[in-house]
């Protein structure tokens, strides 16, 4: 899993992120968050980066 | 067969269907010779006449092991419950194949090659499985439908042909005592009361068998809340022979529904229903009935042939052999039907316990042997009650959020073709792969071989599993490319002292030497990924106990040894 950026344009990415699930209710935001994940993780494609990535973000939680 | 007399959830109730049902054969009870004052110890006994068991009958009988299998009816299939296990897979087929009834399971049975999954009114994707070459190059195809209690009759016809074990229907086990060198049953008949003995005994008595309380073997359980119902259809007018699924079916309240088609025509049409539902009142036809014109229109002209209602369960033995008790099919474990992982992996239990057993009994191999049943059949169950949980949690999603991740998956599923894979009604039951088995003696150890088809030096189609033919059922050891000068002396000599037999695959013909095959198109090579001058050793299920590269003779006996468990790795 890298830890170190590899966006052009972070703030693009984040104000893209978040503008792309306005005027959905939270049952919508649900989807698109879960159909987000699964196309990304095919992106991804690599079964230990993901295993690392889910448990980095399961770690943060506590 | 599974003994009912335990107060619990039953794993299935029956209802006969007037009109529909089959005639199944009824085989005559013999008074057995203990009745009459013999005594004399069996071999083996098998502990029911279901899939399992007679798998494994047949099995013993064709490496010269005489067995007696008990079983409390006289027919084959549950009584009233004509219809279990309805898809034999590969793996299955060549197992079949092996025993000689393939050709009656291939001639009876049905295969479909499109599938259709459904969500709602829509079709998410459509497969077909036609000249897709997912299990390269065996000589059986993916899978076979056929209604369970066939294959148990072809069984029980072959066994009988055969002629070496002796079935012994309305033989009911109640009681077992262990010894350290046989195991005695006690057996009632309707001609009285009887002990046996035997030096082993194998219990195929399924997901309700006594013998384990009787062992003291521990079960680890899970009990699922999801509730299905099976209608077994013959129609009129036949719906398309494909595969439908429904994860979300209009016509059963958005729940899940199969329909795949089995021999006579007939249907199998499976619906979930509401956790918790009383499973014999969705069982009864009137409402069986109604969910069936919900589906199909009120015209419907149909009969029904059987209905059955189940509960999901788990179940995995905590061991699979206790002393000379060794437990296989649903007696050690029990998993939701998805996939077709039950009756299947009862028969990939047989095939892997009858020629370690037969090798225990007749070549004198250490007990040890057995223990590698356990570990390796084992894993397996472990394997196949894994995969269907997984299958039974995108059914049935737990809770809210859950759902909505599945409702992603079927969004994307029918937008992009790689979210498909994620859509799982049911992974088909695959051979189990044992890389970790005590008898994995080289590269590439506990993986199953395809039966793909050779050539026999004198020109003669012939396919992997008829080496072990040849060989008398003992390992097959196979030297890829030309033999090193005097090595053939060397392995003459290994096939004198242990169960195994060479063969040469491809290289110059030369007279005199180890009999020699054609790899014809490559496949056996690829397979087993093993180059010119490589060496394969195969068990006599199968499975690579592992590859050499160049070996000496030396470390082809070493390589054997691991494999029969005389020495460890």
């Amino acid at each position: 899993m890298r830890t170190e950026l590899t966006l052009a344009d972070a703030d693009g990415f984040y104000e893209k992120l978040l503008d792309a699930q306005q005027g959905l209710s939270d049952e919508q935001r649900k989807l698109f968050c879960a159909r987000l994940v699964l196309l990304l993780a095919n992106q991804v494609g690599d079964d230990r980066v993901l295993e690392q990535c889910i448990d980095a973000a399961r770690r943060g939680i506590g | 067969m599974p003994d009912d007399a335990t107060p619990r959830l039953p794993l299935r109730t029956g209802t006969a269907v007037t009109g529909g049902h089959y005639e199944l054969p009824v085989y005559p009870f013999v008074e057995p010779a203990e009745l009459r004052g013999g005594l004399g110890r069996h071999p083996v006994a098998i502990v029911g006449a279901g899939l399992t068991g007679l798998t494994l009958a047949c099995d013993l009988a064709l490496r010269g092991i005489p067995a007696v299998v008990l079983d409390e009816d006289d027919t084959v299939g549950v009584r009233g419950a004509a219809s279990r296990g309805i898809c034999y897979a590969q793996k299955s087929l060549e197992v079949f194949r092996r025993l000689g009834i393939y050709e009656r399971v291939a001639a009876a049975g049905v295969q479909w090659s499109v599938g259709r999954t459904y969500a709602g009114d829509d079709e998410v994707y459509a497969l077909d499985l036609e000249g897709q070459a997912t299990h390269e190059g065996s000589e059986q195809p993916a899978f076979i439908n056929l209604q369970q209690f066939y294959v148990e009759w072809y069984l029980v016809d072959r066994l009988y042909e055969l002629g070496t074990v002796e079935l012994r229907w309305k033989n009911r086990v109640a009681g077992l005592i262990q010894r350290d060198d046989e195991v005695l049953l006690e057996v009632e008949t309707p001609a009285g009361r009887y002990r046996l003995a035997a030096a082993w005994v194998v219990d195929c008595s399924g997901g309700h068998s006594r013998l384990r309380q009787w062992c003291g073997v521990g079960v680890l359980g899970h009990r699922g809340q999801d509730r299905w119902c099976i209608a077994d259809v013959r129609f009129r007018v036949q719906p398309p022979a494909e595969r439908w699924t429904w994860i979300e079916a209009p016509f059963n309240d958005g729940r899940a529904a199969w329909q795949h088609r089995m021999a006579d025509g007939v249907w199998r049409l499976d619906y979930q229903l509401p956790a918790d539902t009383d499973l014999a009142q969705a069982s009864r036809p009137e409402v069986v009935e109604e969910r069936l014109r919900r589906q199909f229109g009120a015209d419907l002209d149909h009969e029904l042939v059987w209905v059955g209602a189940y509960a999901y369960r788990s179940e995995c033995l905590e061991r699979f052999r206790s002393g000379r008790v060794l437990f296989a099919g649903d007696a050690a474990h029990v998993m939701s039907p998805f996939g077709a992982r039950g009756g299947n992996s009862g028969v990939q239990d047989a095939d892997n316990l009858g020629w370690k057993l037969a090798l225990v009994l007749g070549g004198g191999l250490p007990q040890r042997l057995l223990d590698s049943y356990d570990e390796e059949r084992r894993s397996a169950a472990h394997e196949n009650i894994r995969v269907t949980r997984r299958t039974a949690r995108f059914l049935s999603p737990p809770n809210d959020h859950e759902r909505v991740w599945r409702q992603a998956v079927l969004g994307l599923a029918r937008e992009v073709p790689f979210a498909r894979a994620f859509v799982d009604t049911g992974r088909l039951s695959a051979p189990t792969l044992y890389p970790a088995s005590m008898l994995n003696c080289g590269v590439g150890g506990g993986r199953p071989l395809a039966n793909v088809a050779l050539a026999l030096a004198e020109g003669r189609r012939a396919d992997l599993l008829a080496l072990f033919e040849k060989a008398g059922d003992a390992f097959v050891g196979l030297l890829f490319g030309d033999l090193p000068a005097g090595r053939a002396g060397a392995l003459a000599e290994l096939q004198r002292r242990y169960p195994v037999r060479f063969f040469r695959v491809g290289g110059e013909a030369a007279a005199g030497l180890l009999p020699r095959v054609i790899d014809l198109h490559g496949r056996l090579a690829r397979q087993a990924a093993v180059g010119e001058g490589g060496f394969a050793l195969l068990r006599p299920d199968c499975y690579l106990a592992g590859t050499l590269t160049a070996p000496s003779a030396a470390e082809i006996e070493r390589a054997l040894r691991i494999a029969l468990a005389l020495e460890s790795r």
